[in-house]
């Protein structure tokens, strides 16, 4: 038995996996199926102010090794996640961490007041590529990135924050130094890459909204590269995600400099992917005489040219 | 809602594009009518598919499946004694009051598979008509399970097999007659659905239709495979569904 617990920015998780935003609601279906307790930590859904309806559907799609997705926010506003879910999640014994969205910066800074103190961390998402008002136009451009954050920050008094890095930027380790700059205490990434799929039957997207977020196993050689990069970069602690599926590919988000994983699209493909990654997280340390998780962060030396 | 290892033990083309797979799960179970199961399909789709569950015998649980694109299509190529992963069973389900005696069965295309399962369960304790539409003579299917519809009506889209017409047409035929089921059950294309909500609207008949989505996790997390109720609020058809109070969902 290896341990497997990190310390991400003070907040203590059981072990490094974390469900990724939007994968698993609040926790409560998949805790059918498993105790998610048992999670090092889980992302909620994406929470708005008010309630969202989200973007008609079809809201999915699939291509070869990844997914398509254009949900577009739908939740039922952080009041009710507040009132309904957040203290059951916590009772699982799992850290919470509610990740965020808005349309102004007002938005972001009543947010973080709103759950300041309420739950162990805020995931900042500032790069939904599917609602023009998911916080996007603040995730592009370093200066915007960096405005968000301390406005974000200004929000928290006890809670630390996580912004949500988008990869359809010009450089996402820029975009990550901007972050830290602005007071993030430490960044996640990759949220989606923006996508096409075409019906060619009927000559038209297959989702909705045209345009949705590429994510799933395909996605993973990209997300490791840009984890490595802003690991580099940065400071702060980073949390790695996209395309994780087994444990391995989680050793090697750590090994390029992550403290921490997300794990998402393998949820639908296998609902006890999560678990399996855990215990084959363990299972892995201990073959290799690892006693600690965390000494894998960052271990990567890069071959020389 | 369980996830199995399940190995198929038969899996063969009943009708033109139209298959049946047979999986024997570990354990024996049991389902509701209507319910469905989320089977993944391995290779590189990240995303099982959703099927009706047309009949559970102990731990035997048969799905049909039209071949429709590349999912479909592995599962046909998947050999007896292959396993794969199976989460079921999924969804509410149809429900058939205690007072409700005189059950429709309105069903088209696969939307026949779901109302297979109704009529295994409540065949001899209501009595059933069955309205069925398929697209040609070849598409025939199920013919031994209406054996057990105490009416059955089969009717093509081409007319080379029972009348030239779907299968809303030939209940409303029926209702003409004096006809006056209790509860119509339903499942079919989106146009039929629709045409079955505005008749039993304009004669009053309660009516629940399983509807068919899009979908991501299959278990209520993900908000992908949502439809909108009349109420204007949004529901999830894999888990507050697929089965819907034709009144209360906007088609
Ligand atoms: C609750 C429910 C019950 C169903 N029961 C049956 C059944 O008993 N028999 C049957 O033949 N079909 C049924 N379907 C439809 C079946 O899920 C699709 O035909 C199938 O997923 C197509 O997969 P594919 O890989 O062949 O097609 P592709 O087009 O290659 O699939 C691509 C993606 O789109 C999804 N998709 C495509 N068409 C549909 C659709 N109509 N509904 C939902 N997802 C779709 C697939 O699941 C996959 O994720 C049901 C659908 C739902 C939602
Ligand atoms: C259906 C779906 C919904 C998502 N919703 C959100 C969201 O609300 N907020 C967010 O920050 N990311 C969201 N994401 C992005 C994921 O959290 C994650 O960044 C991305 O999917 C890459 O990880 P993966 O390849 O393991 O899925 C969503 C992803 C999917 C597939
Ligand atoms: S498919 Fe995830 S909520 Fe229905």
């Amino acid at each position: 038995m290896a341990n497997l617990s990190v310390n991400l920015c003070g907040v203590a998780l059981k072990n490094p996996v974390i469900a990724a935003s939007g994968t698993f609601g609040f926790g409560r279906e998949f805790h059918e199926l498993y105790d998610i307790g048992t999670l090092g930590g889980v992302s909620t859904k994406g929470l708005t102010n008010e309630l969202r309806l989200g973007n008609p559907t079809p809201r999915i799609a699939e291509s070869r090794g990844v997914i398509l997705n254009a949900v577009g926010l739908q939740n039922p506003g952080v009041k009710h996640f507040i009132d309904y879910d957040l203290d059951w999640l916590k009772g699982t014994g799992t850290a919470v961490i509610a990740n965020v969205a808005g349309k102004t910066l007002e938005d972001y800074q009543a947010i973080c007041e709103t759950l300041d103190g309420k739950v162990d961390m805020i995931e900042l998402n500032i790069s939904c590529p599917n609602v023009k008002s998911g916080g996007m136009a603040f995730g592009i451009k370093p200066e915007t990135v960096e405005e968000v954050t301390r406005v974000a920050k200004s929000g928290l008094k006890k809670t630390p924050l996580m912004v949500k890095l988008s990869p359809n930027v010009e450089s996402i380790a820029t975009n990550a130094l901007a972050a830290q700059s602005g007071g993030a205490d430490c960044v996640s990434l990759i949220n989606t890459l923006t996508g096409m799929a075409i019906d060619i039957e009927r000559r038209k997207p297959i989702i909705a909204n045209n345009t949705g977020g590429v994510s799933g196993a395909g996605v993973k050689p990209i997300a490791v590269r840009m984890v490595y990069e802003v690991a580099q970069a940065v400071k702060i602690p980073v949390v790695g995600m996209g395309g994780i599926t087994r444990a391995e590919d989680a050793i090697e988000f750590l090994m390029a400099g992550a403290t921490a994983v997300q794990v998402g699209t393998a949820n639908f493909t296998d609902p006890y992917a999560m678990p399996k990654i855990i215990q084959g997280l363990d299972a892995w340390c201990d073959k290799h005489g690892v006693k600690n998780v965390s000494e894998l962060t960052g271990t990567l030396t890069l071959n020389q040219r | 809602m369980k996830e199995y290892q399940a190995v198929i033990v038969e899996n063969k083309e009943i009708a033109n594009g139209i298959c049946s797979v047979t999986f024997a799960l570990p354990v024996a179970t049991k389902v509701r009518a209507g319910q469905f199961g989320d089977i993944a399909v391995g290779g590189t789709h990240l995303l099982r598919r959703p099927i009706a569950i047309c009949k559970v015998e102990e731990n035997l649980v048969t799905f049909c499946y039209q071949v429709k694109g590349e999912g479909t299509q592995r599962l046909k190529e998947m050999k007896v004694g292959e396993e794969t992963s199976v989460l079921m069973p999924l969804g509410n389900g149809f429900f058939v009051e205690e007072t409700e005696k005189e059950v429709a069965l309105v069903g088209g295309g696969v939307g026949i598979f779901p109302l297979i399962s109704v009529l295994r369960e409540y065949a001899g304790k209501k009595t059933i008509n069955a309205y069925m539409g398929f697209r040609n003579k070849g598409a025939v299917c199920g013919l031994e399970e209406f054996e057990k519809a105490d009416k059955f009506v089969g009717v093509t889209d081409d007319g080379s097999y029972g009348e030239k017409m779907n299968s809303v047409q030939a209940f409303a035929a029926d209702l003409e007659k004096g006809y006056r089921p209790d509860v119509v059950l339903s499942c079919g294309p989106l146009p039929m659905l629709k045409a079955l909500k505005k008749l039993v609207e304009e004669k009053n008949i309660p009516c629940y239709v399983s509807l068919e989505e899009r979908m991501g996790c299959g278990i209520g997390a993900c908000l992908v495979c949502v439809c909108d109720l009349s109420s204007g609020a949004k529901a999830r058809v894999c888990k507050d569904g697929p089965v819907f109070n034709v009144t209360e969902v906007e088609l």
